[in-house]
């Protein structure tokens, strides 16, 4: 097993963001999470990246028990993480954002594999440009996706990483994710709200409502299960 | 090409015609030293400033920490003088592992917790009579050696030393900012989150530059203690070695490379050469103005704000 959640739960103070949730992901699975706005799938992240502390629960990750290991040690560890809102390191370029998530990330420089990535994720025209300023959204997002691979990631986090973005841009988007997928072997956890998508994509999809893990299981099951559908057509308003 | 025209210009300036036009004149190289001590302090400072994201107002200690710690142990232990210098720098470093507390503390608090540490060390140099001979101060330090008949005790030949010291400084400080690391420090203040989720251990950087800068000032300390042969608490541990530092740094841009060494000479040689001779007492209040000024029209400094223009006449020399 890749990685595995026992119990966990999060909460800001009375606010229960993640409510008692187990799963877990193995070696090489394209995996969805779906939910409604503020269900907790960002939170979820936060807590296996380590920006926030589960006040319940365990989490292993490649037989680590996670609950002792530092944020900045996670990297190494395998977890790769592209955030929902881009964040691109600021005052670096592109390519510098690449050497220093793979510096950091995996205690050693490899200049080929960054021409790799960035050929991968159609950067390397703008390899030498400023990053925070000089990028529309899909390349600051191919960035986030570019960043995290640079880590070599075991687990790659994708949060709504496609949303924005028209058809094609999608289409095209997917396309370098398989293609990373196929080329680094890294196993998918992905935060998406079209269904098509991960209809098409994952071979298994996890339901979040309200922090609670709702159904897990292949999206054809998933996406009949009635509780889902309340969750999906009243969610909007809870 | 510009930039190593430009590099290999200013070198040749600063070894050749300097000395060849002021050579013998050790009034004026004697200021010129001084300037190049505060650009050595101000490169550090700015070091520790922009890669750290740290400001700092107690580098005073490490100056003061540098030029005792070489100076005593040039004149008990018998080091001979480059060693010590070298020594001293290396005890500045050691020192500054004692504020690694104060790195947890952010903005005014970290700056307030250096200032009353330098003040701490000024007040034990005065107290540590064994060590330092308190406020009476130490005399007659070991003057920089003569190597192969060359002087390097006389001003000229101090000038040449501080002239490679400072040098020296920005190029470990230009090696730092190109590594991963000084990448990451760079990123980290405004890209906290980005930089974690790779891997980076932020407090480990900020702790290592920490020791960096506090080596950087030691060392501009202890080649200070043998340049003048003479040490008190209260001139090694003075509060404007850091203040003449970060107006330097600040001046002259401190997110750039070389904007605290032009600051340092501007700020310096202006003030001493001509604002001194229009207005013998008082000629500081110029100096001041014209920091207001630059703060004002250029907040990142005097070198961003040349570069800019120079960037723009080039562009409208090319589209007339
Ligand atoms: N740092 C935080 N402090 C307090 N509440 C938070 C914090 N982060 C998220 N929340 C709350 O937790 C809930 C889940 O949010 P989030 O995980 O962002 O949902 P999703 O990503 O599924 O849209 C929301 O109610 C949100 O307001
Ligand atoms: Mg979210």
């Amino acid at each position: 097993m890749l990685l595995t959640l026992d119990h966990v739960t999060v909460a800001f103070g009375g606010l229960v963001a993640v409510s008692d949730v187990s799963f877990s992901v193995s070696e090489h699975e394209v995996l969805g999470l779906v939910g409604p706005n503020g269900a907790g799938k960002t939170t979820l992240f936060n807590a296996i990246s380590g920006l926030v502390r589960p006040s319940k629960g365990k989490m292993t990750f490649c037989g680590h028990d996670l609950t002792g290991i530092p944020i900045h040690k996670r990297a190494r560890i395998g977890i790769g993480r592209a955030f929902q809102v881009p964040q691109p390191m600021h005052e670096l370029t592109v390519r510098e954002n690449l050497i220093v998530a793979q510096h950091f990330g995996t205690g050693h420089s490899n200049p080929g594999k960054i021409d790799e990535i960035l050929d991968l994720t159609r950067l390397g025209h703008k390899a030498n440009r400023d990053a925070a300023s000089s990028l529309a959204l899909t390349e600051q997002k191919a960035l986030e996706v570019g960043k995290a691979l640079a880590t070599n990631p075991r687990m790659l986090m994708l949060d709504e990483v496609l949303a924005g973005l028209e058809t094609n841009g999608k289409r095209a988007f997917m396309q370098t994710l398989d293609d990373a997928r196929q080329r680094f072997g890294v196993a998918l956890l992905m935060v998406e709200h079209d269904i098509e998508t991960i209809s098409n994509t994952c071979q298994r999809v996890l339901v979040l409502n309200f922090g609670k893990l709702i159904a897990d299981g292949s999206p054809e099951e998933v996406f009949r299960n009635p509780e889902v559908i309340r969750s999906y057509t009243g969610g909007e308003t809870a | 090409m510009m930039k190593y025209l430009s590099l290999i210009i200013i070198l040749a300036g600063a070894y050749l015609a300097v000395p060849l036009q002021f050579g013998g004149n050790d009034y004026v190289i004697g200021i010129v030293v001084s300037a190049l001590t505060i650009a050595g302090i101000a490169v550090a400072w700015a070091m520790l400033g922009n890669l750290g994201g740290m400001i700092s107002f107690g580098h005073s200690a490490f100056f003061g920490v540098g030029a005792y710690g070489s100076a005593l142990l040039a004149m008990n232990a018998g080091l001979p003088v480059f060693p010590s210098i070298l020594a001293g720098g290396v005890i500045a470093g050691v020192v500054s592992i004692l504020t690694m507390p104060t790195l947890r503390l952010r903005g005014p608090y970290f700056a307030l917790a250096m200032l009353a540490f330098a003040e701490i060390f000024r007040i034990l140099a005065i107290e540590m009579r064994w060590l330092t001979n308190g406020s009476g101060g130490l005399l007659s330090i070991p003057r920089l050696p003569t190597v192969f008949g060359f002087d390097f005790g006389s001003r000229l030949g101090g000038y040449f030393v501080v002239l490679t010291l400072v040098l020296l400084t920005v190029f470990v400080y230009w090696l730092i900012r190109n590594r991963p690391e000084g990448l990451a420090l760079r990123a980290m203040h405004d890209s906290e989150d980005a930089t974690l989720v790779v891997g980076v251990n932020a407090t480990r950087l900020k702790a290592a530059v920490l020791v960096v800068s506090a080596f950087l000032t030691g060392i501009m300390g202890a080649f200070n203690a043998h340049y003048i042969n003479f040490l008190e608490p209260d001139y090694a541990f003075n509060g404007s070695w850091t203040t003449l530092a970060i107006v330097a740094a600040i001046f002259g841009g401190y997110k750039t490379l070389w904007g605290p060494v032009a600051g340092a000479l501007i700020v310096y040689l202006v003030d001493q050469f001509v604002f001194k001779a229009i207005m013998p007492s008082g000629h500081q209040l110029i100096l001041g103005g014209l920091l207001a000024a630059i703060v004002i029209f250029s907040p990142s400094g005097l070198l961003p704000w040349l570069a800019s223009r120079f960037r723009k006449e080039a562009g409208d020399a090319a589209h007339p």
